[in-house]
């Protein structure tokens, strides 16, 4: 009785996961379709695969697009996790004045609609001449990403005893070591957890991208375009783009797991 | 000590400091937590506080090409909500958000109950659920272009047109059903979101008044009415407004599959915002759009952090 209903209710789960997963599936049978099956009626589930997709793709130089998001995403990161790990702990370990207005002052900017923040960000920019550059588009990415980041981390800092802090105290260390050599280290798996969520929003970020680039700083995302050509729509090359920008999404999520409800949630919901 | 400091923080480090450094000051940690926070807040400061500022000086000057031109008070907002086309992208936004919201809310809890039942094979069912939220919207926009192109996309051909619903172009270009579309991609994309994060309240329910229910004799139905529901509330409001707060600025997808067609059938707020600056170039009532949605998700903003801290002493 009771196994089977186990049984049953692991159907149904799997059954689910693989409604959820199939378009994906099918997207990636997609970079190996002929190009003479692409359009057939009813659609074709059986083919010889073929690579002509993915020699179109490196042709047109879309590995340099998936080198400018990796170094948009990497540097933002880099950045966010630099300047955003001392202040989570600071609001997490520390009496700050005004602390509470602060935070929701974190969580607004996190929670702001990007379409409202572009805007200015795109007449500021062309008064100052950041439009296209690298500078530019990471410190739009401050927006989203450096509250989010300091949030989020925030709940990881609340978790962390002080007890061990106190000792190093103690034991005469001054404040700055106990940050760098006890808190740190402790902290690691919330520093990495959250700074990987970083990069992803980061890697997949369209709107700033879009407005605020251009040739110069072209990201995997806004360089989809290219594929919608006077031919037609590339299909297949399109296929190619989009399993390229899902390949470092599902590292991250096998490697993340149960973080990534905490941090999409806020540090709301421990996952 | 401050006094909205919640009690579960740790107690501040009351240890005699030896080398007296950077003691000082009144509340005996002086400047050292000023200068943890600055560089993060001045950053947010240059990033969002300055940007807002000037939407909202925008948003009161009359601007014509580009060019900031007399102070116009508040005639911009007046010029924007008496323009139909808004009040439209507010209405296709409402009408998205009551759709897709809901039903991934309850799909979402039905999902996880059902995972909660001891199910197997988790480690792998459960980031593979992950997948669809975690996508960029760009991949998200090409996967469901593909399923729903017009006569040989996947979906189109074995269930819109065996049903009848639509022959010949996808339902994306259809300015019925169009809507209908993004809201099917919406909940395709976050649902599964949402029965992990429902998974994950349940999963950290405490046991015990479940041994006493099951002793007392109730039945399942009993004991989520009477146990599961009332625990999960607050996560569930928390969990829902944070959705509700996403799927209102959802533009990419939108952008991507329809943009905002056709004509102006899948137009939402963030939509009609996007095209009254880059389209038309229409700066002074943007900006007034602008300011009214940020003041809005400043409100919803408020509303989850008060939420989350009072009743589920999230924060």
């Amino acid at each position: 009785m009771r196994s089977s209903r186990v049984a049953l209710f692991t159907i149904l789960a799997v059954a689910w996961a693989a409604l959820a997963i199939f378009p994906v599936l099918w997207m990636a049978a997609m970079t190996v379709k002929p190009e003479a099956l692409m359009f057939a009626r009813p659609p074709a589930w059986s083919f010889t695969p073929t690579l002509e997709h993915l020699h179109y793709v490196v042709a047109e130089g879309f590995a340099w697009s998936l080198v400018r998001s990796l170094m948009v995403a990497g540097l933002s990161t880099l950045l966010i996790v630099v300047i955003g790990t001392p202040a989570a702990y600071a609001f997490a370990r520390f009496p700050i004045r005004r602390r509470d207005d602060l935070l929701l002052f974190v969580l607004a900017t996190r929670l702001a609609p990007p379409v409202a923040l572009v805007i200015p960000f795109y007449l500021i920019y062309a008064r100052v001449g950041l439009l296209d550059t690298y500078v530019g588009l990471i410190l739009a990415y401050l927006t989203f990403n450096l509250s989010f980041y300091v949030w989020v981390l925030w709940s990881f800092c609340r978790d962390l005893p002080p007890e061990l802090e106190e000792a190093a105290r103690a034991d005469g260390y001054s404040r700055t070591r106990v940050l760098l050599h006890v808190v740190l280290p402790l902290l690691r798996p919330g520093i990495i957890a959250t700074s990987v969520l970083c990069f992803i929003f980061a890697w997949n970020e369209f709107l700033y991208a879009f407005m605020l680039g251009g040739k110069a700083v072209e990201t995997l995302p806004v360089a989809v375009p290219k594929l919608i050509t006077s031919q037609g729509v590339k299909w297949g090359e399109l296929s190619v783009v989009g399993i390229a920008a899902l390949v470092p999404i599902l590292a991250a999520v096998f490697v993340l797991q149960r973080h990534i409800v905490r941090g999409l949630t806020m540090g709301a919901v421990k996952g | 000590m401050h006094p909205l400091t919640p009690s579960k923080d740790p107690a501040p480090l009351t240890l005699p400091s030896p080398q007296g450094g950077e003691g000082g000051g009144e509340s005996g940690y002086g400047w050292f937590p000023y200068a943890l926070i600055a560089p993060a807040m001045l950053m947010l400061v240059v990033v969002a506080l300055v940007p807002f500022l000037y939407t909202v000086y925008l948003s009161l000057h009359e601007i014509r090409h580009a060019q900031v031109g007399d102070w116009a008070g508040l005639a911009n907002y007046r010029t924007l909500l008496a323009n139909p086309r808004f009040w439209h992208s507010a209405g296709i936004s409402l009408l998205f958000i009551a759709i897709a919201v809901p039903l991934e809310f309850g799909l979402g809890l039905g999902g996880a109950l059902i995972l909660n039942q001891g199910v197997r094979l988790r480690s792998i069912i459960i980031p593979v659920l992950f997948v669809p939220t975690m996508m960029a919207p760009v991949v998200v926009a090409i996967l469901w272009k593909i399923m729903l192109a017009g006569s040989w996309g996947l979906l189109s051909y074995n269930v819109i047109e065996r049903f009848g619903i639509l022959t010949g172009t996808s339902v994306l270009a259809s300015p019925s059903l169009a809507l209908y579309a993004l809201v099917l991609v919406d909940v395709w994309q976050w649902t599964p979101f949402m029965m992990l994060a429902f998974f994950a309240g349940l999963q950290s329910l405490p046991l015990t008044p479940y041994r006493a229910a099951a002793v007392d004799g109730a039945s399942d139905l009993q004991a989520f009415r009477r146990l599961t529901l009332p625990l999960m509330a607050p996560l569930m409001a928390v969990i829902g407004l944070l959705r509700l707060i996403d799927a209102f600025k959802v533009f990419d997808t939108i952008f991507l599959l329809t943009g905002g067609g056709p004509g102006t059938a899948t137009e939402s707020t963030s939509l009609f915002v996007y095209k009254t600056v880059f389209d038309f170039w229409d700066l002074g009532p943007a900006s007034a759009t602008a300011v009214v949605i940020w003041i809005m998700f400043f409100a919803f903003a408020n509303g989850f952090y008060q939420i989350a801290r009072r009743k589920l002493g999230a924060f």
